[in-house]
């Protein structure tokens, strides 16, 4: 009796197996065969009511085209969009899917390989010279332009004037440093203030990941999946800095977002390094007005680094499924030529595009008495034209999951050679 | 020495029960606070409670989603119930040769995880949605299908089903019941802790049910509670005091049905019959 059990086990696994595999066969057959019918609504999927789902509704009353279509905006979380395609696509059943999608770049590469039919190519749709190089370089595959690229990711340094000044220095003084720089005044102001420079979270090597960008590098190489570890000094200076602010003791521990928010808004900490849609978060603890300032991200000090990079930002793309010349039309209409539309942007919700045009509108050019007085908006601008192109390629999270262990494994202590051979070695079979 | 030991005890009670509670307190705090003073860790009650409550019904529809979340956990755990214990008592009451064999697998398909089973299920909703829209991508009846019953409660129900004294079928039989009468009213009427049992915990998956309902549903107006809680927490400057009011009201069926039930919830799970 148990043999036949067994048996049975054996049987149903197997049969289960088959299942999958035959399932996915047809599934790659299934997509992009629909028509090209004309719909009367097309679905746009984003996330973050404040930002990208506000951007869409700003950008259906821009719309100047002649097209005669609704618009149906639709919010879902980041992560919910991203199992929500996954599902879809790989089932191969576009039924369900939306028309438009924003997808974060970190991310876009690896949708675009592994669904390489489910994308309409917008390479005869928009003008890719309108929009900052490194943008066009994460949104686009195999010689054809997906993405329309949306919100700038760039990256600055945030910090209080009031405690640079209590430590004896002023915004002058931490405008185009080194982090090498960085970590002296740091020092300085923790003694004068007993504040911490910044916040770090163990498990988010985000400051890693900008740091390494301020000199062109990646955790790939430039083909977007051989893993760049070992032997990579730009990672190699990023870690050693990383380590040098653990152990300098100036940076506040956090473990997540909420902390991280918290750290500042509470005047826990001097200055924030981050990506610029940080902003509103900053501006939340309005009793800080004027105690602001935005300087360009420090950089590594190596020779090529630029005050440049980026964090995040995000591109929408259409799906291959009925209606994609309305949504094509849609995204060509708004965001990818109408500069009114960006001030809207600026001024509604503060979100800032890469749509190189715009910079010159009027609402770039607004003070910001949060930030005294700065032109925050023309600031950021200018800095997101001269962050360095990478290709993120398709494992920027699942090599970072690697590499925080071994940034563990540094900290306490091991040689940074021998952890970040492992960490490519890692990477290697993991993703092969 | 006895009164030591007790010190012990409740010393080492109380910090399991503050660690396990101290969540749900800082939620319940964390509704009366702005959200700036919930990321900065204040823990004492504010007083923006109503504020955070106008803003949530100001800012997401969480009332039909609560009314789509009940359609589907109402619908789904009578169904459970139904399916779930009439193949437990199945399993257990009738004599067939093959029975054993039918119900390892059954059993080994709750090895299978979820995530595993998603994509072609994806498929098969995709394919019927044009025929039977009611059961197609994006219909509250996609949601109840293929979680109306599992191999668990199957399980669950057979297990106690074991404790269940044959003696009243042969009884109800002599009567002159039929097998569905026996079922229905001998069966049924003394197993009532084990359905309560059942229910509880079928109304909880269902209620908490993320990943099907999310991939499955695509427009708003259909979405469940933990979706639009999802999506409030999904944005770069969250409003804490707003999302953990939606939580708050996300809690309060369950905590409620497992209070109304809970006297029958511990006897069912120790298999008693009393009836």
């Amino acid at each position: 009796m148990k043999k036949f059990n067994l048996m049975f086990v054996a049987a149903a696994s197997m049969a289960a197996l088959a299942a999958c595999s035959s399932g996915d066969e047809e599934a790659s057959g299934g997509s992009g065969a629909e028509g090209s019918a004309d719909v009367d609504e097309i679905t746009a999927w984003a996330w973050d009511p404040a930002f990208n789902i506000a951007a869409l509704e700003n950008a259906k009353e821009a719309y100047n085209g002649d097209g005669d279509y609704e618009v149906n905006v639709i919010e879902n979380a980041q992560d919910d969009i991203i199992q929500k395609l996954n599902t879809g696509l790989s089932s191969g059943t576009t039924n369900g899917m939306p028309n438009i999608v924003l997808i974060e770049d970190y991310r876009a590469q690896s949708f675009l390989q592994a669904y390489p039919d489910a994308f309409h190519p917008l390479t005869d749709v928009i003008n890719a010279e309108d929009f900052a190089d490194y943008k066009i370089a994460t949104t686009s595959f195999d010689g054809e332009q997906y993405g329309l690229p949306f919100d700038s990711g760039v990256a600055a340094l945030y910090v209080r004037t009031d405690y640079l000044e209590e430590a004896g220095y002023s915004v002058e003084d931490v405008t185009d440093i080194t982090w090498q720089e960085y970590i002296e005044i740091g020092k300085d102001v923790k003694e004068a203030t007993g504040k911490n420079m910044l916040t770090l979270d163990p498990n988010d090597l985000a400051q890693v990941r900008m740091m390494i960008q301020t000199n062109g590098s990646w955790y790939v190489e430039e083909d977007g999946s051989t893993p760049n570890i070992a032997g990579n000094e730009t990672l190699e200076a990023g870690f050693e800095t990383y380590k040098e602010m653990m152990e300098a003791d100036i940076a506040k521990i956090v473990s997540d977002w909420s902390q991280f928010v918290g750290a500042f808004n509470s005047g826990d900490v001097a200055s924030v390094p981050t990506g610029n849609w940080i902003t509103p978060s900053v501006k939340q603890a309005a009793d800080q007005s004027g105690n602001w300032a935005v300087v360009p991200m420090p950089r590594l000090d190596m020779e090529g680094a630029v005050n440049a990079s980026n964090l995040g930002g995000s591109s929408w793309y259409v799906l291959n499924v009925d209606g994609k010349e309305q949504a094509a039309d849609f995204l060509l209409n708004t965001f990818g030529s109408n500069p009114d539309l960006y001030q809207t942007l600026v001024e509604d919700i503060g979100a800032l595009g890469t749509y190189s045009p715009a910079a010159e509108g009027d609402a770039y050019a607004v003070e910001d008495e949060f930030f005294g007085g700065q032109q925050l908006i023309t600031d950021l601008s200018t800095w997101t034209d001269e962050i360095p192109a990478v290709n993120y390629g398709l494992h920027t999270y699942a090599i970072e999951d690697i590499l925080v262990t071994g940034m563990q494994d540094y900290l306490n202590g091991a040689e940074l050679d021998t952890v970040l051979e492992n960490v490519q070695g890692q990477a290697e079979a993991q993703l092969k | 020495m006895n009164s030591l030991k007790r010190i012990f005890i409740y010393t080492f009670l109380s910090v399991a029960a503050i660690v396990s509670i101290f969540p749900f307190l800082w939620m319940l705090t964390s509704i009366t606070n702005k959200s700036v003073d919930v990321t900065q860790g204040r823990l004492l009650p504010g007083t923006h409670l109503i504020e955070n409550l106008k803003t949530l019904f100001a800012t997401v529809d969480i009332v039909p989603a609560l009314i789509n979340s009940s359609i589907i956990a109402v619908i789904t755990t009578f169904l459970t119930l139904l399916l779930a214990s009439l193949a437990g008592y199945g399993f257990e009451i009738h004599r067939s040769k093959g029975k054993d064999i039918v119900f390892t697998i059954l059993l080994l398909s709750m090895m299978i995880p979820f995530a595993a089973i998603m994509i072609p299920l994806y498929r098969m909703f995709g394919s019927i949605s044009e025929t039977a829209p009611l059961i197609g991508i994006d219909s509250l009846g996609a949601v109840i299908l293929p979680t109306a019953t599992t191999a668990f409660f199957i399980f669950f129900f057979r297990q106690n089903t074991k404790m269940f004294p044959k003696d009243l079928v042969e009884a109800g039989r002599i009567d002159g019941l039929s097998e569905i009468g026996v079922f229905f009213r001998i069966y049924m009427p003394t197993m009532k802790t084990t359905y309560a049992a059942a229910a509880i915990i079928a109304f909880m998956n269902s209620w908490n049910n993320y990943l099907w309902p999310l991939v499955i549903l695509q427009s708003p107006e259909k979405r469940t509670i933990p979706l639009l809680i999802s999506n409030l927490g999904s944005s770069y400057s969250p409003d804490y005091g707003v999302i953990m009011s939606a939580i708050v009201i996300a809690t309060l069926p369950t905590a409620l049905v497992f209070f109304l039930m809970q006297k029958h919830f511990v006897a069912g799970m120790m298999g008693s019959v009393k009836g």
